[in-house]
């Protein structure tokens, strides 16, 4: 049938130039990291014709000196320092692992007991939890703001893992309570009558058995705090979290693209790493568990 | 051995009350409400302490005024405005977000080679931070250089005179391009696992009576995705009312107040050290969200 081997290459060559056209902004933005400050700018936009250098990267990731790098000249010298993003980097590393460490452990306990044990209310409560998911940022970095400068926790590390780990919270829990649902109660009815205790059960059956469901909650977790920004922005001041950092290139005297970019673009890299080795949870964890693939 | 064990440790278990073991949900769940709590529930109730009060001019120092803030608000164009921009922006991302997301959905349904690649890259805008999608379009859409802002005007689209994000009846949907662009994603990869899941028969049946696509699609394959429609359509809508980072980028609300959404205006009012009336402004934007939510939730019978 030529007709329909027709409409079969119509639709691969339509699928491709959909996902090409999807993926063009992020080419765009990778692209400009590699260009020299003149390229950037060039009218009409340039796509192949310059020089790729990663003087960018030189600058945000090792921090050279501008001054120092061949080629320097044009846009802002300012102090190279401002520029130099590795504390950054180490900052968003320090807040996401950390926040998913505490949100991973907290949530687990709970999801196996609401996944478990027979509660009066439990649709309440788990409306309860999936209302914090509702919280606006801005409604939680406005009283985190002054209590956390009471009690000293703006502007550390350790803040930013409590706001974080409080956001993460209702995924956590849903998501993994899905995960536990998955195990049939009858293997720990089972294991309790041969002797086994309620937390014996769950640290030596059921725990394991939903191994790849707690690592595809963490990898969410993780790039959920890598990706925040509001309340990164309002809790601190010298911690600049990666999202926050990239905003400050924005100067009043101009923007600096090529540092954005390069800085942009490094930043995507863990997260591009991580969603590839969980697609197959991926639908699960971005619905709260509700759907299933 | 193993057996032995375990009977002493439950031995040793018995003097505590009931509800302190394992055996009992509260010494599991205690943890976490512990911390939902003390950084959540405490916020909130400070949020709320906060909101009917006044700062005291020349001192650091507050009073009470009830519930002025909140008339206050009622009374506040600029409010309105942000809020008519709010609802402006989630109603019409989210009819883009799944009319296209439903289309591509159905595009890459397809066991042929390439399309598992073609659906995997498709992921990936998702993991993006959002305020650096705002970046990324602001540079695509500058007025000098930005190259959307070149091809929309070598097709006569825009006006090289009037930059997208400066004008005011097109910054918004400048801003909503980012959106649309990241999020498009979110609604196709559940589409496709919605897709993917339903039965085989009820399709074979309608090819056997000779069904068109059309009719198919509208009768069978529509109404058997509504509860994966209804769950994307709640979890997008959350977001997109509380949006915050894509305006910060791009605009800072902007040109005027035309892209100044709620979250953005609370922000704003917190930046300027008003901080009871942003107190306000964020528990207005969360209790709406809840009962939009909580009506969603009821209406399409939502469960997690």
């Amino acid at each position: 049938m030529p007709g329909n081997t027709a409409r079969l290459v119509l639709r691969d060559v339509l699928a491709w130039l959909v996902v090409l056209a999807f993926l063009f902004p992020l080419f765009w933005w990778v692209l400009a990291s590699f260009k020299p400050y003149t390229a950037i700018f060039a009218q009409p936009p340039v796509y192949a014709d310059f020089e790729p250098s990663v003087e960018n990267y030189e600058i945000t990731i090792a921090g050279k000196s501008r001054i120092n790098l061949e080629g320097g000249v044009g846009g802002q010298t300012g102090g190279a320092s401002s520029y130099y993003s590795l504390p950054s980097i180490v900052d968003s590393l320090i807040i996401a692992i950390g926040s998913t460490i505490c949100a991973l452990s907290l949530a687990t306990l709970a999801a196996y007991a609401l996944s478990r044990f027979p509660m009066r209310g439990k649709d309440h409560l788990v409306f309860f939890v999936l209302a914090q998911r509702m919280m606006p940022p801005i409604a939680v970095a406005i009283p985190l703001f002054f209590i956390f400068r009471d009690i000293g926790l703006r502007d550390t590390h350790l803040g930013l893992i409590i706001a974080h780990t409080l956001i993460n919270l209702p995924l956590a829990t849903l998501l993994l309570k899905s995960f536990f649902d998955d195990v049939p109660k009858e293997l720990d009815e089972s294991a309790m009558i041969d002797g086994a205790t309620r937390f014996q059960v769950f640290h030596m059956i059921v725990a394991p058995l939903v191994k790849g469901g707690l690592a595809a909650t963490g990898v969410l977790c993780f790039i959920f705090s890598w990706t925040e920004f509001l309340i990164s922005l309002q809790l601190t001041t010298s911690i600049r979290t990666i999202p926050v950092k990239i905003t400050t290139f924005v100067t009043s005297t101009g923007t600096e693209w090529g540092l954005i970019t390069a800085l942009g673009s490094a930043a995507l890299v863990p997260s591009f790493i991580f969603i590839l080795l969980v697609q197959k949870h991926l639908v699960r964890g971005l619905t709260l568990g509700s759907l299933k693939d | 051995m193993k057996a032995a064990e375990t009977a002493s440790t439950t031995g040793q278990q018995t003097w505590l009350p009931r509800f302190l073991t394992a055996d009992h949900p509260f010494p599991w769940m205690a943890p976490m409400f512990a911390v939902i709590l003390a950084f959540g529930i405490y916020p909130l109730a400070y949020s709320v302490w906060l909101s009917t009060q006044a700062r005291i001019p020349g001192l650091r120092d507050y009073k009470f005024v009830g519930v002025d803030n909140w008339i206050k608000a009622f009374a506040d164009d600029r409010f309105i405005d942000s809020l008519m921009v709010t609802i402006q922006y989630t109603l019409v991302c989210l009819v883009i977000q799944v009319a296209l997301g439903m289309a591509i959905a159905l595009l890459l349904d397809c066991e042929r080679r390439g399309y598992g690649f073609l659906r995997a890259m498709m992921t990936l805008p998702l993991v993006i931070p959002p305020a650096v999608t705002g970046m990324m379009f602001l540079l695509m859409e500058d007025g000098q250089f930005g190259v959307l802002s070149y091809y929309l005007e070598e097709i006569g689209l825009v006006d090289p005179a009037n930059p997208i994000l400066a004008d005011t009846s097109m910054a918004l949907w400048g801003v909503m391009i980012a959106d649309i662009w990241q999020w498009t994603p979110f609604m196709v990869l559940i589409f496709l696992a919605g897709l993917r899941a339903l039965p085989k028969e009820p399709f074979e049946a309608a090819a056997i009576d000779g069904a068109s696509w059309l009719q198919t699609f509208r009768h069978l394959t529509l109404p058997m995705l509504g509860k994966v429609i209804a769950v994307a359509v709640l979890i997008r809508t959350i977001d997109l009312y509380r949006i915050y980072d894509y305006v910060f980028a791009m605009t800072a609300g902007g040109p005027g107040t035309a892209t100044e959404t709620l979250s953005f205006y609370a922000g704003r009012v917190f930046g300027v050290a008003n901080f009871p009336y942003a107190a306000t402004l964020s528990l207005i934007t969360l209790i709406m969200l809840n009962l939009i939510c909580f009506a969603f939730i009821k209406a399409f019978r939502v469960r997690f």
